[in-house]
């Protein structure tokens, strides 16, 4: 942690950045931070409870940062990935962000807990996670946990519903999208979904109706898992800030499952690494092809 | 508010006899903003397109809806009509109850139904429609001819000879094609080289053709008018501008026993070596795989062999050359690729094809394929034009064709005809009796086609005049006893089982396309069939135009071609080219794809998936001049409108102009569902 806020002070200092974009303690737990003076340095921390994935506020439609001017943003190996993505879809420039790396061995899923981080407490995103540090990352800094061994519970369910009759699935699905209240929290937490007008407050024509019942929140659910097919980077935020607890990773996972067994492609950390829409090679599947 | 008129044709019977078109305009009549609804016998004449016109000027009609066939027919007429009466004509949309309603159904009921709901959908659209203008696009009037076969010769020679420039890339070190190993062609048998040198020669003396020879395609940007190419010109390791083509250098080669692909392997070349003595250009080739200095080299192991350098009084010979890639603006291209025959022994390119072992091709020395036999029996083949068997040189006596081989075959082979081997096979026993008078040919055939001027005349020369046994049936095994080849076949006519000796036999093998065509075609985005063919855009009223605009095909990468056909082909493309090179702008419908400013969000995935290269980046600027925003924009003049740009789309921020979402809705509402 000393490593991090000393970094953040020298950034700050120097005047390599205007902002540094951390976590720090709040009233409910670990909390983003955006830190403007070298001594506010001294309130970043880093531990187990920091699970937002702060890439969100990157894009380049969030005013808070547009009016910082350059920053610097504390990076889990994971948001790398997220990083990566809005780099690759030309969101923001690779020179207009320092990153600083913080090696992780896993988070929990709630800021605002004081468990400790262990086999029963771990995010189920972390299991069997392999990356200890973001390769994006200018500085990396910190010491990382061992890790957790997969599989996640969310694979077994995965498999659980991949395997079960299509009436079930679709009677399971049913049942937890109709609790979908169309807060749309779910968006406005993904750093991938940066549209400046989305698709869903669209009027002429309104392709997804916005009131929340089936069969505006099943559209709805099914638009954001295809735009989100082959660029969900699994950090699990939209699960995370749903009111109403949908699996949400379910379904991203789901696709991404699907995306990486087609097209061999998983969500990179190396901005230059081609996302699957838009990429064609000779050798994709293309049985549907008449 | 819209002013909607509608007219449905009868088409005569085409229409009329499944819908009650009357029916229909009557139906349409209610629609609210439709202020005029007829029928009639032909919209499409003159007084049909009258009446549109009239209506427009008498009732202030804001929009057409024309209710009759496909757009493909007959769209461009009534945009005519209706700009002729002083409405944008893309006010003017086609309602087809043809195609999509009366040729397929039955149930007139139901059908006139289905007619109004059509009609009611394109009226939905209309009322969204906004006026669009004609977009013109410059041309570049230089062509690309890809494939220095016959077709590709003929074609380069037919636009320069038109007056537009040429560029004339060719794969292997010399133009000429398959062409060039025949000995005598069908049905007339004169002599291949003489007939084709000549033309060879004026490619290279033309001053309107550039020739790349040993060059290959090696990207492909642009569209219609503004194509940029990008040619890879292979190192042959020859200085082109020093080498005089004296042949020094292929004559002191020590490594001699490289099978000539020029002779099909019948006969030998060095590893420096000019293909034919015809070749143009006559610059010889270093075949980097065989040059013992290479494969030093690639060993890496020191330089030894430098002995053609040495015998080059011109120092021409580089062997640090490196691939160029030359770039050249062109407005049109002609694929003109050719053939390959099939491979015949049980090593195939494709799961799908089985080969044909049971004939021993590849282990039985005499048994060969036809290209094998043209070179046979060419003057300037291996045996200067000697029928001797490649085994032991003996000349045979009894020698054996079949026909189809690979062809007609949808087991193992391809199931289309391969066109040219009924008249090659006829053309070879008559070349065989020419040579060998003592000797008897025996052909094996399924039916002979001979559909083509003095093909028929010719095929029966050879079996009432030049004496050659034609057995209908197929042979199932052959095999090799002492010097002579065992056949076991079926005679179909005599319906029984026929055991025959022969000493040499020929293999008709089926013509496919060039390997590579694939990745050819993915480059120009033109597409292909599953064997590989390119496909043309319509197999009767546009046989050699594709898909994409600009781009032609001519010859044997279209569908299995002869020498007449080719050149014909080669010679429709050329007046295509021709055409579309008469005038310095072109004009283009404005069905393109437009971004909304506003709401892109600059991911550019349409920049990913357009096929056109069509999506540029556009830098939106506030007033002190710096960059804000950086979003997509899609240049009208490359657009080909096929909106997968729109389907891409995150945050449905580009529209295809004339089919925006708001239209698709509109019309897709007025179905009630």
């Amino acid at each position: 942690m000393t490593e991090l806020r000393e970094l953040a002070r020298r950034l700050l200092s120097e005047g390599t950045v205007n902002a540094v974009l951390g976590w720090e303690e709040g009233p409910r737990g670990a909390r983003p931070a955006f830190v403007t003076t070298p001594e506010g340095a001294d309130t970043l921390i880093f531990d187990h409870r920091c699970v937002h994935n702060l890439a969100s506020y990157l894009s380049p439609r969030r005013p808070h940062l547009k009016r910082l001017g350059k920053v610097a943003m504390v990076l889990k190996p994971c948001d790398a990935r997220a990083v990566a993505g809005l780099i690759r879809e030309t969101q923001i420039p690779r020179d207009k962000v320092v990153l600083i790396g913080v090696r992780c061995g896993g988070v929990i899923t709630d800021p605002d807990s004081t468990a400790p981080l262990t086999e029963a407490t771990v995010a189920d995103r972390c299991r069997g996670c392999p990356d200890r540090e973001g390769h994006l990352a200018d500085h990396t800094v910190g010491t990382a946990g061992p890790g957790f061994a997969g599989p996640s519970k969310r694979a077994q369910k995965i498999e659980e519903l991949a395997a079960a009759p299509a009436e079930k699935r679709w009677a399971f699905w049913q049942s937890e999208l109709e609790k979908c209240v169309r807060c749309h929290a779910c968006r406005q937490v993904c750093p991938m979904c940066y549209c400046d007008r989305c698709l869903a407050d669209k009027t002429q024509p309104r392709w997804i109706e916005s009131s929340p019942h089936a069969r505006g929140n099943m559209a709805w659910h099914v638009a954001r898992a295809m735009h989100l097919a082959g660029r969900c980077v699994d950090c699990g935020e939209c699960e995370r800030v749903c009111p109403e607890g949908i699996p949400l990773g379910l379904i991203t996972r789901k696709i991404a499952q699907v995306v990486s067994e087609r097209y061999d492609f998983r969500p990179s950390d190396d901005p230059a690494v081609p996302a699957p829409v838009g990429t064609y090679r000779m050798d994709d599947p293309q049985e549907f092809i008449l | 508010m819209a002013r909607i008129g509608v007219f449905v044709c009868h088409c005569g019977e085409n229409i009329g006899r499944t819908v009650d078109c009357h029916g229909v305009a009557e139906a349409c009549k209610d629609v609210p903003g439709v202020v005029h609804s007829v029928d009639y016998k032909y919209m499409c004449s003159d007084p049909g397109q009258q009446m549109v016109k009239n209506a427009i000027a008498e009732k202030g009609l804001t929009g057409v809806v024309v209710a009759a066939c496909s757009p493909h027919m007959h769209e461009k007429t009534f945009r005519r009509a209706t700009a002729g009466a002083g409405l944008n004509p893309f006010l003017c949309e086609m309602a087809n109850v043809r195609e999509h309603c009366s040729w397929i159904h039955e149930d007139r009921e139901k059908a006139t139904v289905k007619a109004v709901d059509i009609t009611k959908t394109i009226i939905e659209k209309v009322k969204r429609n906004v006026p669009l203008n004609t977009i013109r696009i410059p041309v570049t009037r230089r062509a690309l001819v890809i494939g220095g076969g016959i077709a590709g010769i003929q074609a380069a020679l037919d636009i320069a000879d038109g007056g537009r420039e040429v560029i004339l890339v060719e794969k292997g070190p010399s133009i000429g094609g398959h062409m060039s190993q025949l000995s005598e062609t069908f049905p007339t048998l004169d002599c291949s080289q003489c007939i084709l040198t000549p033309r060879m020669v004026e490619v290279y003396q033309h001053p309107r053709i550039k020739l790349y020879a040993y060059s290959e395609v090696e990207s492909v940007e642009g569209y219609i008018g503004n194509f940029k190419v990008t040619v890879r010109r292979k190192a042959r390791s020859v200085d082109e501008d020093k080498c005089n083509g004296c042949g020094a250098c292929t004559q002191v080669c020590p490594n001699k026993k490289i099978p000539s692909e020029f002779d099909c392997g019948l006969g030998k070349r060095t590893a420096i070596y000019v293909p034919f003595p015809q070749a143009v250009p006559n610059l010889p080739t270093v075949d980097r795989n065989k040059c013992l200095l290479f494969m030093n080299r690639a060993k890496g192991r020191p330089d030894t062999c430098k002995k053609c350098a040495d015998a080059c009084a011109k120092g021409a010979i580089d062997f640090d050359q490196q691939d160029r890639l030359v770039t050249e603006d062109v407005g049109a291209i002609v694929v003109a690729t050719g053939y390959q025959l099939y491979t015949i022994g049980k090593d195939q390119p494709k799961d799908n094809l089985k080969g044909y072992g049971e004939y021993g091709y590849g282990t039985i020395p005499d048994v060969i394929d036809g290209l094998q036999f043209e070179r046979l029996a060419s003057a300037s083949g291996p045996t200067s034009g000697k029928i001797l068997r490649p085994s032991d040189g003996k000349e045979p006596k009894r020698i054996v064709f079949l026909q189809c081989i690979g062809s007609r075959d949808p087991q193992k082979g391809m199931e289309y005809c391969s066109k040219i081997c009924c008249m090659y096979v006829a053309k070879h026993t008559m070349l065989y009796h020419h040579k060998v008078h003592d000797g008897q040919a025996t052909v094996f055939y399924m039916d002979i086609r001979a559909a083509g001027k003095g093909y028929e005349e010719f095929s029966r020369r050879a079996i009432e005049e030049e004496g050659a046994q034609y057995i209908r049936g197929r042979v199932s095994r052959m095999w090799r006893e002492g010097d002579v080849i065992k056949i076991l076949g079926f005679d179909t006519l005599e319906g029984e089982p026929i055991e025959m000796d022969a000493d040499m036999v020929v293999l008709a093998t089926a013509m496919r396309p060039q390997p590579g065509i694939d990745a050819l075609a993915q480059k120009l985005s033109v597409s292909y069939d599953q064997h590989g063919f390119i496909n043309e855009a319509h197999p009767k009223l546009r046989p050699v135009e594709t898909n994409t605009a600009g781009i032609f095909v001519a010859g044997a990468c279209q569908a299995p071609r002869d020498i007449p056909d080719a050149v014909a082909m080669a010679s429709a493309t050329a007046s295509k080219v021709l055409g579309l090179f008469a005038n310095e702008m072109l004009e283009r419908e404005p069905t393109v794809a437009c971004v909304n400013e506003a709401n892109c969000a600059g991911c550019f995935h349409c920049e990913r998936v357009c096929a056109y290269g069509a999506v540029e980046h556009k830098d939106i600027k506030d007033r002190a001049g710096n960059v804000v925003r950086v979003i997509a924009y899609v240049n009208p003049g490359v657009c080909q409108g096929c909106g997968t740009c729109q389907a891409t789309c995150p945050s449905k921020s580009v529209e295809l102009q004339g089919f925006t979402d708001e239209q698709i809705w509109g019309e897709i509402q007025a179905l009630g569902v």
